[in-house]
């Protein structure tokens, strides 16, 4: 049997019957889109309008409050001729792949461990999701403390601690100053894939481990061969969406480093509102965002499909 | 019974004189500004409750303020000229009158009448708020960005008077480096603190980024590699690495955090200092910009009100501005600043506002060496495009970390041939 939106409909009117609205109503196909239509409503001017609209921006030179002029994949030649850019693209790229990695790693690690018995598991995973949970904006000011080279608590406790003899430039240095951006959205990704996973291996039955064990598998070869086949579903649907709100990060490097130093820490979304909105040129911009579909496209595309073959 | 609109027009000829215009005839139920919020408190506080509960009560049009936060003025303003809705007088900072000129009201008229009843403006304003011939806004003040120093620590290593160049200021700087207080200077992505002595710097060495006739980079010049040996120089011998990744909360918190003994800011450190930290701000002072071998300068920050085109009455709005820029209002309204906006009006070169506080004439002094960001490039949407991409203040960043003159000068050369579409 087909299960969708129709399942849940009221059966059709009996032929003959008069055609009123509340007969018109519980049809199965009228009743079915009035449920959708709400949905597809928010999705068309939300999601489906701003895209296109963006798409429709990119290829005009349009200046703010002026007309546009098209002019077809201008826009984007020269963007494939900006150092900047290709900067931009290299610096996109390392923070994606590096915190997907990090979150990846570090949010199985969280799971795992607040999946087991213990006294206080509750008030942990409640700690645990703090990162996710606090406004981005508000983390990120107590990072600013965190990563100041005065006042810095890290750099406290490496001179203190006698590791180092002064404090590091957490943000101020080009290399360091992408690593900052790196643990920072690490320490606030990693509970979305923590809770995520969590959930996947709830699903688990503990037949599957006892059965393991009694095969004589070790703690090593339980994780390999139960646990991580019955959560790679979760697991790339998490990364996913991870690595999707990662190329689109704004608040954290805006807030902390504007893209800065010397472009170091300058990635798709923060040259694309420098070009979009303080320097007004829309077209340019949102080429600059557009730049970045083709990737995300392609890993999207390859995730399902993987996904549909498992 | 007397309407709202005879009101305005009986009070136009008779109580405020000239001050709202013939045109003035149709009186709005309501307006609305929108500024950003300034960092001076009473100054937003005096417009939003005495001024314009004055002027409500003189015309009985319900009048509104909007603030945004510090830096999104910009972003309001777009979405504003973009939907053609909102506030219909709103605060132009920068060149950004230029930027959004096609949804600006032509405001000659009233800038005329304001020149002639105050002494007439400063000439250097004209480039940032005249497109066309045409007056698309109508400046009340400029935010000058000048020299903050520590006073007791200057004197320590025997520096009793600001340095007039920048060599001496390097000079000083070395010494106080030493002595455990080096200089802290934005080199960063920020929005104010880094232009606010990288461009001065650059001119006063003779560095120009593009000619007047906006076509020709002339970045590349023995000029600019002058001004970027100096500056890696007076990184690498006063600061310290953190200055590369400041943004404009940076140097305001090292300042106060004893941390520095020199920047680069507008006047509002001083105001915060005597507030929160009267210690600091005893032993603090300002001064002008020093001078480089080609002369003295300081970028412009004109903040302005400007009536956008989608304004049901505009009539009525320029009433308002007439009214706000009179001499009565205007005057009282600059003195709640603490002298924190710098009038590009000559009338008032001598006002009771530069009095209380001595430490502040250096920003009157600064006006007449004041030029707008990419002087003399012509002021406009490559001029934006070229402050939104950091290109200068990369090109220094980068040289003080280490990269080679010719090189920077090289990238900095690329982007601007790109933005200006030169050849």
């Amino acid at each position: 049997m087909a299960v969708g939106p129709a399942s849940i409909a009221r059966p059709a009117p009996v032929a003959g019957r008069p055609a009123t609205m509340r007969g018109l109503i519980e049809r199965e196909g009228v009743f079915s889109w009035l449920m959708l239509a709400p949905g597809v409503l928010f999705l068309l001017a939300f999601v489906a309008y701003p895209f296109f609209y963006g798409i429709f921006l990119s290829l005009e030179d349009r200046r703010v409050a002026s007309e546009g002029v098209f002019v077809g994949l201008a826009n984007f030649r020269t963007l494939a001729n900006d150092a900047v850019f290709w900067q931009v693209v290299r610096n996109t790229f390392m923070y994606v792949c590096v915190t997907t990695i990090l979150k990846l790693a570090g949010g199985l690690a969280m799971a795992l461990v607040i999946n087991q018995q213990f006294r206080g598991r509750n008030l942990a995973r409640a700690f645990l999701l703090l990162p996710f949970i606090v406004p981005t904006a508000l983390s990120t000011v107590a990072w600013m403390w965190i990563l100041d080279p005065t006042f810095s608590v890290v750099n406290w406790l490496l001179v203190h601690g006698g590791i180092i003899s002064s404090g590091y430039s957490w943000l101020g240095n080009a290399s360091l100053a992408m690593w900052s951006l790196i643990v920072v959205n690490t320490w606030r990704g990693t509970p979305f894939y923590g809770i995520t996973l969590l959930a996947g291996l709830q699903t688990i039955s503990p037949d599957l481990y006892e059965a393991a064990a009694i095969d004589g598998a070790s703690t090593t070869q339980r994780f390999l061969w139960v646990t991580l086949p019955v959560i790679k579903p979760v697991l790339i649907i998490v990364t996913m969406f991870s690595v999707i709100f990662t190329f689109g990060d704004f608040q954290l490097i805006y807030a902390l480093t504007h893209g800065g130093p010397a472009n170091a820490t300058h990635v798709f979304s923060t040259l694309a509102f420098d070009i979009g909105m303080s320097a007004g040129q829309l077209g340019m911009g949102a080429a600059v965002a557009l730049s970045i579909l083709p990737a995300l496209a392609a890993l999207i595309v390859v995730l399902t499909i993987y996904l549909r073959r498992e | 019974m007397t309407t709202r609109r005879d009101f305005l027009k009986v009070t136009g000829g008779a109580v405020a004189g000239a001050l709202v215009p013939r045109g003035a005839s149709a009186a709005p139920k309501a307006m609305s500004v929108v500024r950003e919020s300034s960092f001076i408190k009473p100054f937003d506080d005096y417009f939003s409750k005495t001024l314009l509960p004055e002027y409500e009560k003189l015309t009985g049009i319900k009048m509104s303020y909007e603030a945004t936060s510090v830096g999104g003025m910009l972003t309001r303003l777009t979405t504003i000229a973009e939907t053609k809705s909102g506030p219909e007088i709103a605060m132009t900072g920068l060149n950004q009158a230029l930027l959004f000129d096609n949804s600006l009201v032509d405001v000659t008229d009233v800038a005329n009448g304001i020149g002639k009843q105050l002494g007439g403006w400063h000439e250097n304003v004209l480039e940032v708020v005249v497109s066309k011939g045409k007056w698309k806004a109508l400046p009340w003040g400029n935010i000058g960005q000048l020299e903050v120093y520590r006073t007791d620590w200057f004197k320590e290593v025997g520096v009793t008077k600001f340095p007039e160049t920048w060599e001496d200021l390097l000079a000083a700087g070395r010494l106080l480096k030493k002595k455990g207080h080096p200089f802290g200077f934005e080199l960063g992505h920020g929005f104010g603190d880094n232009h606010g002595w990288l461009y001065p710097l650059f001119w006063s060495y003779g560095g120009r980024e593009v000619d007047r006739d906006g076509k020709t980079v002339v970045i590349d010049s023995a000029e600019t590699a002058k001004a970027l040996d100096f500056c890696r120089k007076f990184y690498q011998e006063t600061m310290f690495e953190d200055v590369l990744g400041w943004t404009d909360v940076n140097n305001n918190k090292a300042f106060f955090g004893e941390q520095i003994s020199c920047t680069n800011n507008a006047s509002s450190i001083l105001v915060v200092g005597k507030r929160d930290f009267p210690e600091i701000a005893k032993v603090t002072d300002h001064a002008l910009n020093p001078a480089g071998p080609k002369g003295r300068f300081h970028v412009m920050n004109a903040v302005s009100h400007a009536l956008l085109t989608h304004a049901p009455d505009q009539a009525a709005a320029k009433a308002f501005l007439k009214w706000l820029y009179d001499d009565k209002q205007l005057s009282r309204w600059l003195t709640s600043a603490d002298a924190y906006y710098a009038p590009f009006l000559h009338g008032y070169d001598d006002h009771p506002m530069w009095k209380p506080e001595p430490r502040y004439l250096p920003y009157k002094e600064s006006l007449k060496t004041t030029r707008p960001h990419t002087w003399p490039g012509p002021q406009g949407p490559a001029a934006s495009e070229s402050v939104a991409k950091y290109v200068l203040v990369d090109m220094f960043a980068k040289a003080c970390r280490g990269d080679a003159t010719k090189d920077v000068i090289a990238t900095a050369a690329a982007q601007l041939k790109q933005i200006y579409k030169a050849k």
